[in-house]
């Protein structure tokens, strides 16, 4: 019940997004026909591709078509190579989907790993190590740390290739890459909400129970800290699939982002809107998830029955 | 017991990453390897508009005519052709019993019907311009194609030898709707076996190919990366055989390993800064003092890497070369730019002008407009480079001169020939002469230059529109690029056209 009055509750917020990602991808510079056309085309020639696009209908008739388009696939083609924008983006998507799920998960399990030892010896030679690569991990940028890794991973080692995605093995790197923010957050996240946790009362009766501190940790505090470190995740997946493209583009990864931002710079508007709408259906599940997952740690955020 | 097993998991998934990674390595004999910069959605001839869609087109499909790596016209699909008396109709003889990959046949009919579907206004194509004077194209019998034209045109070798007009079949494009843009079916060396968006394609050989050109390899499998430095490091693993666009900064390192070189073939993109004609740049003088402010030779070597050579004539090497004219190269006066502008009644500080830059568009473009603005300032004009996105650069110069608010654009031109070059940017008011640029006698030659026939009278006429031009100095003549491709050494016979396609023809691997 929860779950579709929140799926209901997003319809509003998902006829906003269409209404701006059609609008404001109108404002974009440039004319889609004069791009297609190219530098040397004449007035004509640009009028006749802008009529064969449809461009030269009113706004509204042309939101019409955009709408029309999120059911039906012929009615939503890219400008570029005519094909149905679905079929596009469901070509792209398993990739980004790979390397975000994946850089996430890597990124959870290391961070999360790396805030329990903090957490434990803080102030230790693991602390400091791990504080140190926290910041470095934080601070550099993605495109930097992709280059710097081809560099040393496959020009220099030679152990993985440098850009592609036909093996399992060209996805390795890009996964890493990605998975070093959100590794950096968590352990610092963690290990804070750990520490706070560490002193708390329920801890003591735990402890008084006989049982040994990695059980402690792991059995009672860790679930607890875990629930301010599930909203952050939920948001960091938003914030892959949105930055996709620099990742995608530096190891030639073909995904949703390297199409957005060759559809940017082409004007194709189709590609555009339907992608940037279906980056907008993802964060409200991703939201959703988010929510079920709190709840589910944490007992007290769940929905009383409301009476009849 | 547990870390044992939780070592030799590890080992195993180490063991499977480095097989993985061979695999990705390995070089399978026959297999030319290329990693290109730009995604081709399409290889439809009457939507492409990248060279590596280009070089596609070319060994998929065959024209009537084609290019050689020199862009000089030959003969292709075409046996014989001749102009009717009146010059209104041009016949093409087909080389008989020709057939598609698919095993269609490709004849007079089928040649007539690629012409007309890319003319026809509901296909949308985005050279129906260019090829419009083509007119009307109707079959006679097997081996007859005739061109009734819309007006007469002595450049119609030069269109045809185009691989936007290549013929497709237009049977398996209706049956294929937009994928025929993924797997053309031609009649070429070589087919798409596989085409995953933005990754790569394979093209292997077609066995119903019975042209000149055979295919020499097993196959040619591309992969698009577009970031540079990853591509390059495709070069130095030897994981590619041919990259393209090496940029300026990584030529040294290509050029040190021992296994590729990088070659610099010229192209025919011929930059320049395109002046809106009106307000200071209507006065010859200034436009002349702005020419005479540019040290050419040291932005080519100093800001481009040696990736460009300084224009000595507006049109680029490569296009029609026959019909080309080129000059002396303007000096580095800045001396005598300053006389220029103080006799146009410019004290220095005094004339001001901007100019539109696009970001990423040419090598190193935002470089280059910082090192104008620097050589216009030396010589005491206040000039401020507009540096923009794409989309809004192309807006601004394909602007109308009136509605321009800028002075200057910069823009590359690379185009199918010297009637098609020259006519759009200098004959009175057409729509595609973004500088307001008009001269009456360069009017009278454009149109004597397009319907004549005879290759002496056109050198005559074309040299004289180019002189007239070259005088004129509509434009801040700049510079010609030069490719540069990164090639293995194990790669023999590998060519490209100045219009930067690739050419597999006689390719073969050591």
């Amino acid at each position: 019940m929860f779950v579709l009055r929140r799926l209901g509750g997003a319809l509003p917020t998902l006829f906003a997004v269409s209404l701006l990602v059609f609008f404001f991808v109108d404002l974009i510079p440039g004319d889609p026909a004069q791009i297609l056309a190219g530098p040397t085309a004449s007035n004509e020639e640009i009028e006749s591709i802008r009529k064969f696009l449809g461009l030269n209908e009113p706004l509204l008739t042309r939101y019409g078509h955009f709408i029309r388009g999120i059911w039906d696939p012929a009615a939503a083609t890219s400008f570029r190579t005519h094909r149905p924008v679905v079929v596009e983006l469901a070509e792209r998507l398993p990739n980004t989907l790979i390397v975000s799920i994946g850089g996430l998960a890597i990124g959870v399990l290391v961070g999360t790993l790396a805030g329990i030892v903090s957490a434990m010896r803080p102030g230790g030679a693991a602390d400091a190590a791990i504080t140190v690569l926290t910041l470095a991990g934080i601070s550099m940028p993605i495109y930097w740390l992709g280059l710097l890794c081809i560099w040393l991973f496959a020009v220099n080692l030679g152990w993985l290739p440098a850009a592609g995605a036909s093996t399992p093995a060209h996805f390795v790197l890009p996964i890493l890459v990605i998975a070093t923010r959100p590794a950096a957050m968590f352990s610092r996240l963690v290990a804070a909400s750990l520490t706070e946790a560490m002193g708390k009362d329920y801890l003591d009766t735990a402890r008084a129970k006989g049982l040994s501190e990695t059980r402690v940790v792991l059995a009672h505090a860790l679930r607890n800290s875990l629930i301010a470190a599930v909203s952050v995740a939920g948001v960091q997946f938003g914030g892959m699939l949105g930055g996709s493209v620099v990742t995608e583009t530096v190891f030639g990864i073909p995904g949703v982002g390297r199409l957005l931002v060759d559809a940017v710079s082409r004007a194709d508007y189709p590609v555009i809107q339907y992608a940037i709408l279906m980056f907008a259906v993802f964060f409200v599940l991703i939201n959703l998830v988010t929510d079920l997952l709190t709840q589910w740690l944490d007992p007290r955020t769940r929905e009383q029955e409301r009476p009849a | 017991m547990r870390s044992l097993r939780h070592s030799s998991t590890v080992a195993a998934l180490v063991a499977g990453l480095s097989l993985a990674a061979v695999q990705a390595f390995a070089q399978p004999a026959g297999v030319l390897r290329v990693a290109v910069g730009a995604d081709p959605a399409t290889f439809d001839p009457a939507f492409n508009d990248l060279p590596v869609g280009n070089a596609v087109d070319l060994a998929v499909l065959e024209g009537l005519y084609r290019l050689d790596p020199q862009n000089n016209v030959q003969k292709s699909l075409a046996t014989d052709s001749s102009f009717s008396p009146d010059g209104k109709v041009f016949t093409v003889k087909i080389k008989p019993g020709r057939t598609f990959s698919n095993g269609d046949p490709l004849n007079a009919e089928a040649v007539a019907a690629s012409f007309n579907r890319m003319l026809d206004e509901k296909t949308g194509s985005i050279y129906r311009g260019l090829y419009a004077s083509l007119g009307t194209i109707k079959a006679v019998g097997e081996d007859t194609v005739e061109f009734h034209l819309a007006e007469p045109n002595g450049h119609i070798l030069m269109l045809l030898a185009n691989t936007a007009a290549s013929i497709v079949n237009v049977k398996a494009l209706k049956e294929m709707g937009a994928e025929y843009g993924r797997k053309p079916v031609g009649s070429g060396p070589y087919m798409v076996e596989r085409f995953v968006g933005g990754e790569g394609f394979r093209l292997v050989p077609n066995p119903k190919y019975a042209g000149d050109y055979p295919a020499t390899l097993k196959a040619i499998d591309f992969s698009v990366v577009p970031e540079d430095g990853s591509r390059m490091a495709l070069m130095e693993t030897g994981a590619a055989d041919i990259v393209e666009r090496v940029p300026p900064e990584s030529i040294d390192a290509i050029n040190a390993l021992k296994s590729a070189k990088v070659v610099t073939p010229p192209s025919m993109f011929s930059v320049n800064m395109e002046m809106v004609l009106r307000g200071p740049l209507a006065d010859a003088k200034v436009r002349k003092a702005l020419n005479l402010a540019i040290d050419r030779d040291g932005i080519a070597k100093g800001v481009l890497g040696g990736l460009g050579t300084p224009s000595v004539g507006m049109v680029g090497p490569g296009t029609q070369d026959e019909l080309r004219k080129t000059f002396p190269l303007l000096q580095f006066d800045p001396e005598g730019a300053k006389k220029l502008l103080a006799e146009a009644g410019y004290k220095p500080g005094q004339l001001a002008l901007s100019f539109t830059c696009p970001t990423g568009r040419y090598i190193k473009d935002v470089q280059v407009c910082q090192a104008l603005a620097g050589s216009l300032g030396n010589v005491g004009i206040k000039a401020t480079p507009l540096v923009v996105d794409r989309g809004t650069w192309t807006k601004v110069v394909g602007m109308e001169p009136a509605q321009r608010t800028d002075n200057m654009g910069m823009v590359g031109r690379a185009t199918a020939g010297m009637d098609y070059t020259l006519y759009r940017l200098f004959f009175t008011g057409v729509g595609a002469n973004r500088t307001g640029y008009s001269n009456p006698r360069v009017d009278g030659l454009l149109k004597e230059g397009r319907a004549a026939t005879d290759p002496a009278k056109q050198k005559e006429i074309y040299g004289e529109i180019q002189e007239i031009v070259w005088k004129d100095q509509p434009f801040l003549f700049l510079w010609y690029q030069t490719q540069a491709i990164g090639v293995a050494n194990r790669v023999q016979g590998f060519a490209v056209q100045p219009n930067e396609t690739l050419v597999f023809d006689k390719v073969t691997l050591k």
